[in-house]
């Protein structure tokens, strides 16, 4: 008869379900949900979309503009762009009552303008990135930094290829 | 007009050749026909919406000199009956069979057949209905020519000879899967039953290889963690923790001793919740669900308590290259020890009750029986092993992370039965408690994360971990930026390898413990992302899949 035992522990530990959701969820300070990007932070340098495992943030350009976009469908709540963001942007809430009738509620996005290149014009980096940037370089480089990677390379390309014409010459001669 | 009378009219007027004679009873009017009109009066009767509601057989020999069909139909609207009389031959009693007309009267014709020999015309031959298979033939018990007295004297039920005969002992094939009903995974055994008797027994997986290696090798090597974890839905840890092994043995890095005792910490609480939830099911297994809840109940504990520590209640998200990512507080690890205190206290009493009941143990004992000499030719680990005599733990035999320093005690049963492997698992419960405080007390101080980390290609290292299944062991071949080769092997595909043996011998009604003695994760064996018991988080597996794969 010893499984009459277990009645004493039912008894004495009472109900251990709790009335979710109308009582708050057994959560601790510490638990990891939804993350929240702030827009005024973010200056779309794309960290996080990097970094992301499960590629649940994306970076998506679509001429000038360009959008950190988040899905939390994809999302493990690992915070590793948490841990990445150079501007402390993401903040990592509680929030894991997710579920939505409408996929669009599982997205979240903070768009950004892009800046032109000064030299061919397409669209490269975000206006707050570059801005961002120019602040905190030598005044020398910052003409530079206003060109799209491709124009960057191919002015630094220029400046190498004329100085080794200019030194290799008397060499390739001789 | 009545539509009893419509048909008594339709009787009259058109089948006046076959109506023998109408008389009307207290409650229904009995119209006698010739047998073979029966069709053409059973359609007349259906097209006017009669319903039937019995047909009676009837040896009549010694009465009337025949025997009788009546076929009662009902207009339940009008409360009305029409009892259609059919007098048979009473040397060689037949009637055309109507069954095409009346789906109804399907058994009542096999009936009358078995009980009153009364043949049905027409009608596909058709095994015995009432009478068991061995029962003499030509004798029918409801005729009147025969006594209750000499059908007793004729006929002993002997249904042990009749199975045998009919092949109910011969083998038979029972499917288990594929999907499996107790651990919600893909898997599929095949038993093959004697009477009782598990006799053998034929497993089929990798249905949800889902090419995690291969994904693995295109994610960079701190991404890569992540995805392991997931491997499996209960202990994860193991898996982030022997990939990150790897490659730190492949690059010889060196981890800072705080972060190796917090993965021992974690790994530790893993095996306890782990162990929680593979007795809870054994118990469940076992119809004893009550011990089952109470043993969820103590465990859902553990899982706060993995919260507390890591963030998140199962997948922990917090094993690096090189260490951990997130340091625990001192404030923390004290009430983690409080936890592992109430628990080791509920936890023995729970064990002392459950393992107690009679009938509990009576399952567990002498079932799924794996003998060490087996154990050690299918070269299984963990708990299956240690239930089958072989002294073997890598948390001992290769110290890694904080056991390099703690050593655990290891428990081995040799019985090597379903009662074996549950109190070696019992134990290590314990024995995790007890590591769980040493970890906490004897944390040293320092970093958590090893400083600057080069990967160079083509090296190669190897981690293992003993999860609560039993050796994890992941190999990495360093590429420069992500691993050129991460090959994954979960504990359960050393294990599963013996349940087949396991299984021969036990009663079919043992084999749903037995095979989750090993506490199997098919998934992970697969290699695939299963459902999460912890927090219910699940991914689906297509249907058409598992049909095509199952050809």
């Amino acid at each position: 008869m010893s499984f009459i035992k277990i009645l004493g522990v039912a008894l004495s530990r009472g109900r251990a379900t709790i009335r979710y959701p109308l009582e708050p969820p057994l959560i601790t300070p510490y638990f990891r949900g939804r993350i929240e990007i702030d827009p005024s932070k973010c200056v779309g340098c794309g960290a996080c979309a990097r970094i992301c495992p499960p590629k649940a943030i994306e970076i998506v350009e679509q001429g000038d503009k360009l959008a950190i976009r988040y899905f939390v469908g994809r999302c493990i709540f690992c915070a590793m762009c948490f841990d990445v963001c150079p501007q402390s942007a993401i903040e990592v809430t509680k929030d894991f009552e997710l579920a939505s009738l409408t996929l669009e509620d599982l997205y979240d996005e903070v768009v950004h303008s892009r800046r032109r290149c000064s030299v061919c014009g397409e669209p490269y980096l975000t206006t707050k990135l570059v801005d961002r940037v120019l602040q905190s370089i030598a005044p020398e480089l910052r003409e530079r930094l206003e060109m799209c990677p491709r124009c960057r390379r191919e002015s630094v390309m220029k400046v190498i290829a004329r100085a080794r014409i200019r030194y290799a010459e008397p060499v390739e001669g001789g | 007009m009545l539509r009893r009378d419509q048909v008594i009219d339709v009787l009259k007027r058109e089948m006046s050749d076959s109506v023998l004679e109408i008389s009307e009873l207290r409650s229904a009017t009995i119209v006698s026909v010739d047998p073979r009109s029966l069709p053409r009066v059973s359609i007349a009767l259906v097209a006017l919406g009669a319903r039937l509601r019995m047909m009676v057989a009837s040896d009549e020999r010694p009465w009337r000199a025949c025997f009788s069909l009546y076929y009662i139909y009902a207009f339940d609207r009008e409360g009305t009956n029409i009892i259609i009389h059919a007098p048979l031959d009473p040397d060689r009693p037949t009637a055309p069979s109507i069954v095409d007309l009346v789906r109804a009267v399907d058994w009542y014709e096999l009936e009358a057949r078995d009980l009153l020999g009364i043949e049905f015309e027409g009608r596909p031959p058709a095994p015995r209905f009432i009478l068991p298979d061995d029962w003499p033939e030509g004798v029918y018990p409801l005729r009147k020519d025969v006594s209750v007295e000499q059908l007793r004297a004729l006929y002993k039920p002997s249904p042990l000879e009749e199975a045998r005969l009919l092949g109910a002992e011969e083998i038979v094939r029972i499917p288990i899967g594929p999907y499996h009903p107790a651990l919600h995974e893909p898997e599929y055994f095949e038993l093959y039953v004697r009477g009782e008797k598990v006799v053998g027994a034929r497993y089929v997986g990798f249905m949800v290889h889902r090419g995690i290696e291969k994904l693995g090798e295109s994610m960079k090597y701190d991404q890569v963690p992540f995805i392991a974890e997931r491997i499996c839905g209960i202990c994860g840890f193991v898996h982030s923790t022997s990939y990150c092994q790897a490659v730190e043995d492949a690059l010889g890095i060196e981890v800072p001793e705080r972060a190796e005792f917090i993965r021992s910490l974690i790994l530790e609480i893993e095996r306890v919740h782990s162990h929680l939830l593979w007795f809870g099911v054994a118990l469940h297994l076992l119809g004893y669900d009550t011990g089952f809840m109470h043993v969820w109940r103590i465990r859902e504990r553990v899982m706060w308590l993995a919260e507390l520590l890591t963030g998140s209640r199962k997948t922990y998200g917090l094993n690096v290259v090189g260490g951990v990512r997130r340091d625990i507080d001192r404030d923390r690890l004290d009430k983690a020890r409080q936890v592992v205190k109430e628990l080791r206290k509920e936890f023995a009493e729970l064990v002392k009750i459950t393992i107690d009941v009679p009938q509990v143990r009576a399952r567990l004992r002498g079932t799924g029986y794996l003998s060490p000499g087996e154990a050690q030719v299918f070269a299984v680990v963990g708990p299956t092993a240690r239930g089958s005599g072989i002294d073997i733990d890598v948390r001992k035999d290769f110290p890694y992370a904080g056991y390099k320093r703690i050593r655990p005690r290891v428990a081995v049963y040799s019985e090597g039965d379903n009662l074996a492997r549950t109190l070696v698992r019992v134990d290590e419960v314990f024995e995790s408690l007890d590591l769980i405080e040493r970890f906490i007390d004897e944390m040293p101080g320092g970093a958590i994360r090893a400083e600057k980390i080069e990967y160079e290609p083509y090296r190669i290292g190897i981690g293992s971990v003993e999860a609560p299944r039993g050796e994890v062991i992941h190999m990495v071949i360093t590429g420069s930026r992500t691993p050129y080769r991460w090959r994954v092997r979960a504990p359960t595909y050393q294990n599963l390898i013996a349940v087949p043996t396991m299984l021969r011998g036990v009663d079919l009604a043992d084999a749903p413990l037995t095979i989750a003695s090993i506490d199997p994760c098919f998934s992970c064996t697969d290699r695939a992302i299963v459902i999460n018991v912890a927090t219910g988080a699940s991914r689906s597996v297509s249907l058409r899949e598992i049909v095509r794969r199952r050809r």
